[in-house]
């Protein structure tokens, strides 16, 4: 896991126990005009890739080494391979905007006539790049995997969604076992974008608070193994899915389809409401969207399950919102510790669920996290402890 | 691989604006004109959404609302949905990569949001008041093959039919180099268990799996066809498609990873 609190689950983990943001007043030189606070990953700019990865090198592929490079996942994926064979390893990842920063600079570098041509807008550099599938092919390569592979692209759950995909590949025999992850980069397209959706906070966010006034962009890259046959101490339960079919970017009101996103999970892992001990928000810090992630919650569990929002620390980072919150999960269960919410100072009082403002130490058996997307998108995953 | 029967099919592409006049066009197996297709306004979308989408998005809708003609709204809504799109919308991201170029940058929020990779499948949800799941995938070249594997693995999953989507266009002049596709092309397939039965006579899809490539018994396009669109991966399609017009077996490699190739067996 690596994100605007550190690279490295431990980094991570360190900072979120510290309550130290990884937030800070917007430094990303090429959106220099927006008054607005990021979650940055400084390493990035400082991890050249392989010669033979020359083709590849982008921010969003950077950030993906940087991540892969961590708590020993490069390792622990080699051992599937040897396990199952490499063309029966899987590779699933969330992004929405992959490395679009390459292109989004050339254009403005030929726009603003300090070059006539870019070489980041020939077709192999797009394809290597920016394209959808890019990220995932190079992770695919970088891991020497060979087996099925597939970017799942639904704006800010695809990285949640891409645990139910791997799982139903699993399932369906494609592959034995599955690499899954989100990366996404800070880029022009999504500051500006949800600049003009009036959605930056001038502040570092505040999930939950009365004062809440939007959302802070991050960076971040994560990924998991699932290996049906190895041991693990947390294992994925349940993930459910479903369409709010209100609206294309604003969330419906009353958080119905996320709160059926959130019954299916539970459904799928054969739960009832109270077998959830802790849920880890969507909680992006806009005003409608925690209110309505609240009443959906408050419809399911109602207000008596804890819950707290990550982003104070690491920003809302897109496409791999979902694995970030997987990963904070799975962190929880491993620490038995529930992480409180960043940045939260008074918890608005027309929420109703019972927001953790301050992280402590929590006996927990299964953790609810929730990743909303642009288009109605909605996943809750179920991460639970092995029995 | 369990077989999937095919229950609805939709196309939307130049000269074949629809399933009926595709299947004239497939056929006839000659050379024919393909006539541009006109404006797209699919009548599911409410003014307003048909108003903001964009022309892929058009494209991917109009396939999708063949594929369930006849259906009755209330299963409509329960059909989950598989998009898949090598590149998505070339139109959008011009637009937007051109305001991101402009000192100041003054971005449009429906531009923003439309910009999203999921932007058919959340209009699509609207449109046809559906609150099922749905997942929007992509896998380059080999997209249209990795859409197919996933709604198989979903249908195996949960024994219920669903709608299959891909959809791709050509970029707009100065993103020209990207795209792999000259033509616009979408096709839908509504797909379930054979054992559901019902599959109106549409045939079902055998398995789709690795062996032995012998392209002397594979299918190939006949070469109209594959000019114009062979570099469009939604079009991967268009050997099943087919198969299915001329009611006969088929055994076609399909475009995968790596350059290699899948197998998929139809039978009418």
């Amino acid at each position: 896991m690596t994100n605007a609190c550190g690279v490295g689950t431990g980094e991570v983990l360190r900072a979120m126990r510290a309550g130290a943001s990884g937030l800070r007043p917007n430094d990303f030189a090429p959106a220099a005009t927006l008054a607005t606070w990021i979650g940055r990953v400084d390493a990035v700019d400082a991890s050249p890739m392989p010669p033979e990865f020359a083709a590849y090198d982008c921010r969003n592929n950077r950030l993906a080494q940087l991540a892969l490079e961590q708590d020993g996942f490069v390792t622990a994926v080699r051992g599937a391979a040897r396990r199952h064979g490499a063309h029966r390893v899987g590779v699933f990842l969330g992004t929405t905007t992959s490395g679009i920063l390459a292109t989004e600079l050339a254009y403005r570098a030929i726009a603003t006539a300090q070059v006539d041509r870019d070489d980041s807008l020939s077709p192999q550099l797009y394809r290597c790049r920016h394209s959808l599938f890019a990220t995932t092919e190079f992770v695919r390569t970088y891991l020497r995997l060979a087996g099925t592979a597939a970017t799942v692209s639904t704006a800010c759950s695809s990285s949640a969604k891409v645990f139910a995909a791997a799982s139903r590949a699993i399932a369906a025999g494609d592959c034995d076992a599955a690499v899954v992850g989100g990366v996404d980069s800070l880029a022009l397209s999504t500051l500006y974008g949800f600049h003009s959706l009036e959605l930056l906070s001038r502040s570092p966010c505040r999930p939950c608070d009365a004062n809440r006034d939007g959302i802070s962009i991050g960076e971040a890259a994560g990924f998991a193994l699932l290996d049906p046959g190895a041991s693990s101490a947390v294992h994925l339960e349940g993930a459910g899915e479903s369409s709010d079919a209100y609206h294309m970017s604003s969330p419906h009101p009353e958080g119905a389809g996320a709160a059926r996103a959130m019954q299916s999970a539970l459904c799928d892992a054969g739960l009832e409401a109270h077998g959830i001990d802790y849920i880890n928000l969507h909680g992006t810090a806009s005003r409608p969207n925690d209110a309505a992630e609240d009443r959906a919650i408050l419809s399911v569990f109602g207000a008596g399950t804890p819950v707290s929002s990550s982003k104070g620390w690491t920003g809302h980072t897109l496409g791999a919102a979902g694995i970030m919150g997987a990963l904070v999960a799975e962190l929880a269960l491993r620490q038995q510790w529930m992480p409180g919410t960043q940045n939260c100072e008074s918890v608005d009082p027309a929420l109703a669920c019972a927001v953790v403002l301050a992280s402590r130490p929590q006996r927990l058996r299964r953790v609810l996290c929730n990743a909303f997307g642009f288009g109605g998108t909605n996943c809750s995953l179920v991460l639970g402890l092995a029995p | 691989m369990t077989p999937l029967a095919i229950a609805g099919i939709g196309v939307c592409a130049p000269g074949m604006v629809d399933w009926t006049r595709a299947q004239t066009v497939l056929r006839a197996g000659v050379p024919t004109t393909f006539d541009p297709l006109p404006r797209l306004a699919p009548e599911c979308l409410p003014p307003v959404e048909r108003r903001r989408a964009n022309a892929t998005t058009r494209l991917a809708v109009s396939a999708a609302m063949q594929a369930v003609d006849g259906m009755i709204p209330e299963d409509v809504a329960q059909l989950r949905t598989v998009f898949s799109s090598s590149d998505g919308d070339g139109e959008v991201l011009a637009s937007m990569l051109a305001a991101l170029a402009q000192s100041p940058v003054v971005l449009s929020p429906t531009l923003f949001h439309n910009s999203v990779f999921n932007a058919p499948a959340g209009y699509w949800s609207i449109g046809a008041g559906a609150p099922a799941a749905s997942i929007t995938v992509s896998a380059g070249a080999a997209s249209f093959v990795a859409g197919l594997r996933e709604a198989h693995a979903q249908v195996l999953a949960t024994g219920a039919p669903l709608l299959y989507v891909a959809f791709d266009a050509p970029f707009p002049v100065a993103l020209a180099s990207f795209a792999r596709s000259a033509e616009p092309f979408a096709c839908a397939l509504r797909l379930q268990p054979v054992a559901n039965g019902g599959n109106q006579g549409l045939g079902r899809i055998e398995n789709l799996g690795s062996g032995r490539i012998d392209d002397e018994r594979g299918e190939s396009l006949p070469p109209h066809l594959r000019e114009r669109f062979s570099a469009n991966a939604a079009a991967d399609a268009l050997p099943l498609l087919l198969a299915i017009a001329q009611r006969r077996r088929a055994r076609i490699p399909m475009p995968w990873l790596d350059g290699s190739r899948l197998w998929l067996d139809y039978v009418p």
